[in-house]
C-alpha cells in the first residue's frame, strides 16, 4: 500500500489461514493414519504412523473406481456440450438480429436465480415416464440445459468488447453469419469460453442432487460419500480417502484456475450447490 | 445454410474506415439483417431445447403440480391452493420457514462479515498475506458435499471431534454431540456452509478494495491517518459494490442450500435443520407427496425471487 506493509495484516490472514485449511489437514490425516491411532484424534501425535493401508483398502469397500470414471465422464459430456453450444447462441444474441431476440435473451440471463430444487419434481416424473431415470441423459441434459442461465451471460459480456468492425468487415466481405461465427467470432473469443467450461466442470464434478435422484447404478462420487457417510460403520479412514478422491480434481482445477473463477463467480452466482 | 454473398463496392472493402463507407453499408447492413433469420435460429435451437426442458418446463410445471394432491402413482387430484394452505398451517414447514430465515441470514452475516473484513486487513499487505487468502479461498473450492463430510470429523460427539477435543481442554470430559442435539445442530451447520462461504466475498471484496485508486490512500496517510481511520473512512465505503454482489450471491446460496444439509444432517435431529429447500426435497422425494412437495418449491421460489429483484432489474435494462 504505502511504504513498508505492516506486519499485523500478514498474522491476522495467517492465524483464520491455518484455521479454515483445519479441516482438509483432518481428512488427510485420517487417511494416512492406522484408524486405532486417529479414532481419538487426528491431531493426536502419542504414537504417529504412517500407513496407506486405508489408501488400498478402500478400492474393494466402495465402488471408488467406476464412481470416479462416471463423474469424469458425466463431467467432461456436460462441459463439452455447454462450451459448444454456449458461444454459438451468446454469437446469435449478440450480433444478429432475429424476432423475440431481447424476450428470449432476458428470459435466459434471468434464469440464473432459479434453484436447482425448482427442476427435480417435473423432471423426475418426466424421466420416468420416458424410461430415462438411470441414464446418463437424466443428469446431462438439466446439467447442461441450466448452465445456459449463466454461461450466455458470462460469453456475450465477453462479446460486447469484440470489435464491432472486425464482424462488420467479414460480413461485408461476403461471410455470412455462420462463417462470421466460425472464422472470426468464436477463435477471438476462447478465453472466454473455456472460463465456462471450468466453471461448468466444477459445477457438474461436484453436483450430488439431480444425480442422486436420477441415478442408481452407475453414480458419480459424490454420491458414493453421501452413501458411504449415511452407514454408521466406524470407517473413518475409508470414508477420508473416499472424500479426498471426491474433491482433489476440482479443488485442483479450481485452484489453478482461481482467478477466473472469482471473476466468473459474479455471473454463476450460487456458485457451490 | 449458404448466405448469398453481399454485393462488393469499393466503399464497402473491410481495410476503409467505417466512416467513409457510410450509408452505404447501413443499407447492406438493413438487408443481412434478414437473412440473419436463418442462421440464427440454427445457433440458438439447440439451446432453445434443452434451456427449454431443463428450465421452462420444470418451472411452469412446478407451478402447476402445486394445486395438485398427488400420492405416489396415483391419479393426480386438483385441490387448489389446498397445498398451501396446508403448508402454512404445517407446524413442521413453519419451523422450517424459521429455520432457512436463520441460516440464510446468519451464513451470509457470518461469510460476508468476515470475508469483508479480512479482505480489508489484507489490503495493507497484499503480497505477503497472498498464501493465506488463497488458504481460505480453497475452502470455496471444496465441494459442499466433502465439505459436510469434513466436519462430521470436526463435530464428533466423542473426544475424537476436534470441537469437543479444544473446549475439553478447559473443561475436561466435555462431551457435546453437537450434530444429535436439535439446539446446537442448526448453528454447526451454518458455521460448516460460512467455512466455505467465507472465499468468495474474500477475493470480491479484495478485488474492490484494490480498485481504489492509490492516491487517495497516500492523500489519507500524509494527512496524518492512521491504518484505522484509512479503513474505517476510505476501504469500507469503498468497497462496497463489491459487498452488495458478495451479499446477493450468499443469500441465493444459502436459500437452494441443499447438499451440505444433506450430509451433514439430513435435516435432523427432529427436523431441526430443515430448510425450505431440503423440506421440498424430503417431502416429494422421500415422502412422494409431489404436489406438497411442489408447493414448498414454489414458496422457495418467491423468497429467491424477492432476492433477486435488483439483480434481474440490472440484468434486464443490460440486456441489449
Amino acid at each position: 500500500m504505502i511504504g513498508r506493509a505492516p506486519r499485523w495484516p500478514t498474522i491476522v490472514l495467517g492465524v483464520f489461514g491455518f484455521i479454515w485449511i483445519i479441516p482438509i489437514i483432518g481428512i488427510v490425516m485420517t487417511s494416512i493414519r492406522p484408524l486405532a491411532e486417529t479414532s481419538r484424534g487426528w491431531w493426536r501425535i502419542d504414537s504417529f504412523t504412517l500407513t496407506l493401508s486405508a489408501w488400498q483398502r478402500v478400492w474393494e469397500a466402495y465402488p471408488l473406481a467406476p464412481a470416479f470414471v462416471t463423474t469424469a465422464i458425466l463431467a467432461v459430456l456436460a462441459t463439452v456440450g455447454t462450451m459448444l453450444l454456449t458461444p454459438a447462441a451468446a454469437y446469435a444474441f449478440h450480433f444478429l438480429k432475429f424476432p423475440f431476440r431481447r424476450l428470449l435473451l432476458i428470459i435466459i440471463i434471468n434464469a440464473f436465480v432459479l434453484p436447482q430444487q425448482v427442476v427435480i419434481i417435473p423432471l423426475f416424473q418426466l424421466w420416468r415416464e420416458l424410461g430415462l431415470i438411470d441414464n446418463f441423459l437424466a443428469v446431462l441434459i438439466p446439467y447442461i440445459g441450466l448452465s445456459f442461465a449463466w454461461s450466455i451471460f458470462l460469453v456475450k459480456n465477453f462479446l460486447e468488447d469484440f470489435p464491432t468492425e472486425v464482424v462488420e468487415a467479414s460480413r461485408i466481405d461476403g461471410a455470412g453469419p455462420l462463417q462470421t461465427f466460425w472464422y472470426i467470432v468464436l477463435p477471438n473469443s476462447l478465453s472466454s469460453v473455456f472460463a465456462t467450461g471450468i466453471l461448468q466442470f466444477l459445477w457438474t464434478w461436484n453436483a450430488l442432487l439431480l444425480p442422486l435422484l436420477y441415478l442408481r447404478t452407475n453414480v458419480p462420487l459424490p454420491v458414493i460419500l453421501a452413501r458411504v457417510n449415511g452407514t454408521y460403520e466406524l470407517n473413518w479412514d475409508l470414508q477420508s480417502v473416499a472424500a479426498i478422491v471426491t474433491t482433489v480434481v476440482p479443488l485442483v482445477v479450481f485452484l489453478i484456475f482461481q482467478r477466473q473463477f472469482a471473476a466468473g463467480a459474479e455471473t454463476r452466482t450460487g456458485a457451490k450447490d | 445454410m449458404q448466405d448469398s454473398v453481399a454485393p462488393q463496392t469499393a466503399g464497402s472493402r473491410p481495410g476503409v474506415p467505417s466512416r467513409l463507407r457510410g450509408e452505404q453499408s447501413n443499407l447492406l447492413a438493413a438487408k443481412r439483417r434478414v437473412r440473419d433469420w436463418p442462421a440464427a435460429w440454427l445457433l440458438i435451437t439447440p439451446v432453445l431445447i434443452l434451456f427449454g426442458i431443463a428450465v421452462v418446463f420444470p418451472l411452469i410445471d412446478t407451478i402447476r403440480l402445486s394445486f395438485f394432491d398427488i400420492k405416489g402413482l396415483a391419479k393426480p387430484k386438483f385441490i387448489g391452493v389446498g397445498n398451501y394452505v396446508k403448508l402454512f398451517t404445517d407446524p413442521a414447514f413453519r419451523n422450517t420457514l424459521l429455520t432457512t430465515l436463520t441460516f440464510t441470514i446468519s451464513t451470509t452475516i457470518i461469510s460476508v462479515g468476515l470475508g469483508w473484513m479480512l479482505a480489508m486487513v489484507s489490503a495493507f499487505a497484499p503480497r505477503q498475506t497472498l498464501p493465506f487468502r488463497v488458504m481460505i479461498f480453497a475452502a470455496f473450492g471444496i465441494s459442499e458435499a466433502v465439505a459436510g463430510y469434513m466436519w462430521i470429523g470436526i463435530l464428533r460427539p466423542d473426544a475424537g471431534g476436534l470441537l469437543n477435543a479444544v473446549i475439553g481442554l478447559f473443561q475436561p470430559g466435555f462431551a457435546q454431540p453437537w450434530l444429535g442435539d436439535p439446539r446446537t445442530a442448526l448453528w454447526v451447520l451454518i458455521i460448516a456452509a460460512s467455512w466455505g462461504g467465507v472465499g468468495l466475498p474474500l477475493m470480491l471484496c479484495f478485488a474492490s478494495v484494490q480498485s481504489i485508486p492509490k492516491t487517495l490512500f497516500e492523500a489519507a496517510y500524509i494527512d496524518g491517518a492512521n491504518h484505522w481511520q484509512v479503513m474505517r473512512n476510505i476501504m469500507m465505503p469503498l468497497s462496497l459494490p463489491g459487498v452488495r454482489v458478495a451479499v446477493f450471491i450468499n443469500l441465493l446460496g444459502a436459500l437452494r442450500a441443499f447438499d451440505i444439509i444433506y450430509i451433514l444432517t439430513g435435516g435432523g435431529p427432529v427436523r431441526s435443520t430443515e430448510t425450505v429447500g431440503y423440506f421440498m426435497y424430503r417431502e416429494s422425494m422421500t415422502q412422494f407427496k409431489l404436489g406438497y412437495g411442489a408447493a414448498a418449491t414454489v414458496v422457495l421460489l418467491v423468497a429467491v425471487l424477492v432476492v433477486s429483484i435488483p439483480a434481474i432489474i440490472q440484468r434486464t435494462a443490460g440486456a441489449r
